[in-house]
């Protein structure tokens, strides 16, 4: 094999989980640029697309690759086999389950009139898959990948604390919590400190009232 | 919902022996660019080529059946649920078909810039009329491309084959020195090029 190319088999790939479905880190495993690849794979009746709507501008199209999946994409659904392309504007509602075993459907997905820009929730859902199995350095190791890649990005930082939180890193928590909330110039930040369970760990910590304030 | 099947997409067969299903153009994708290809009259599905111009980052993913892509000087034979990602643009890339079933996805762009629909979409759009001698329709497919894309070189280039093919010398001439004028490499294309067969001789013509 080339430093020019690579060669994938999506069902070899490690799988993340990320919120109740199994993914697929296509652009993690590959460090794809153009646009945003990833897949899902789940058996007869789990779930394969997150419920989920795209900011505005976001357009999404999803390829089934093997097996057969239902679609819902706004109010309805679809029952789509092999083969089936399925895009979705912005801003609509979709989800999608697996009606066979081992179905996979392939998602491809950018922003209209921008260059793609990783903002890395799927580097960050493997890290998090690690972190649960026990395997943190690994888990750390995307995070600090992740953060050396764009290391002014408020919102990866805020990550590698829940990261930290989670793992039981309060030390290491609070100091990207802080860099994150001095980076967030527009001062998104609030809202996650207020309401995510992630930071529940350390919310009873003294050090926790700074973030809020 | 907008869903198509991959054999519900257009067949657009090319003369390299391999059938474009537009993919990007069929939904009106504008974020990226995704085309589907099978097999054509050859049992080519992806023609031999580089992105050396375009400097594109490439996947091509297999949707169905088997296929063996030469990439540079190896071989590799690829199933459903396999795919290749060329992350450097000089790599000579092709495949051809193991089952007349085959259907390869391929999704691609020029990392860190926003897509632009690629000329070739509209160069191929348009080389099953030129080749079939629908040249009012070829040359309506090419001219929406221009407008698409202004002084677009490989869409002048192609309207030049079109008008020579049609009889037009004057309009001929003054597209293809146009699209040479913008990107020479079409100097040499233009040498050899049988669409050319009927302007070669007059002075005008643009020779090495």
């Amino acid at each position: 094999m080339s430093d020019g190319y690579t060669i994938l088999t999506l069902d070899e790939v490690e799988t993340a989980s990320h919120r109740d479905s199994n993914l697929i880190p296509i652009r993690h495993a590959l460090g794809f640029q153009p646009a945003g690849v990833n897949a899902w794979i789940a058996d007869s009746g789990g779930q394969l697309i997150p419920p989920h709507e795209e900011d505005s501008g976001n357009e999404e199209l999803y390829v089934v690759v093997r097996g057969r999946a239902m679609f819902t994409v706004g109010e309805q659904t679809a029952d789509a086999p092999a083969g089936a392309f399925v895009f979705v504007p912005p801003e609509v509602y979709r989800t999608a389950t697996a009606e066979e075993d081992g179905t996979i459907v392939f998602a491809v997905g950018g922003t209209v009139g921008e260059a793609f820009n990783a903002g890395g929730w799927d580097s960050f859902a493997l890290a998090d898959s690690y972190r649960q199995a026990g395997r943190h350095d690994e888990g750390r190791a995307i995070m600090e990948q992740l953060i050396a890649e764009r290391p002014d990005y408020w919102a990866t930082i805020y990550n590698a604390g829940c990261f930290e939180a989670l793992a039981g890193n309060a030390d290491a928590a609070f100091e990207h919590l802080r860099r994150a909330k001095e980076l967030d110039a527009e001062g998104h930040s609030a809202q996650y400190f207020r309401e995510d369970s992630d930071l529940d760990p350390i919310r009873d910590d003294p050090r926790f009232q700074e973030l809020l304030g | 919902m907008n869903i198509t099947h991959i054999d519900e997409l257009d067949r657009i067969e090319m003369p390299d022996g391999f059938a474009w299903r537009p993919v990007r153009k069929h939904f009106g994708i504008q974020a990226f660019g995704a085309n589907a290809y099978t097999p054509g009259a050859n049992g080519r599905v992806i023609e031999e080529h580089t992105e050396r111009i375009l400097l594109h980052e490439e996947m091509y993913l297999v949707l169905r059946g088997r296929v063996r892509f030469t990439v540079g000087d190896e071989e590799h034979e690829l199933g459903q649920g396999q795919l290749v990602f060329l992350r450097d643009p000089s790599i000579r890339r092709g495949a051809v078909a193991l089952t007349d079933d085959a259907a390869v996805l391929a999704i691609g762009g020029k990392p860190g810039e926003p897509h632009e629909i690629s000329a070739w979409e509209y160069t191929f759009a348009a080389s099953p009329d030129l080749r079939a001698g629908r040249y009012d329709e070829a040359r309506r497919l090419l001219r929406e491309g221009l407008e698409a894309k202004p002084g677009s070189p490989p869409i002048l280039y192609d309207l030049a084959c079109v008008e020579a093919l049609a009889g037009e010398t004057d309009t001929a001439l003054q597209l293809l020195n146009e699209s040479i004028a913008k990107n020479e490499s079409f100097r040499e294309y233009a040498q050899t090029d049988e669409d050319f067969a009927s302007i070669r001789d007059d002075p005008r013509f643009p020779h090495t």
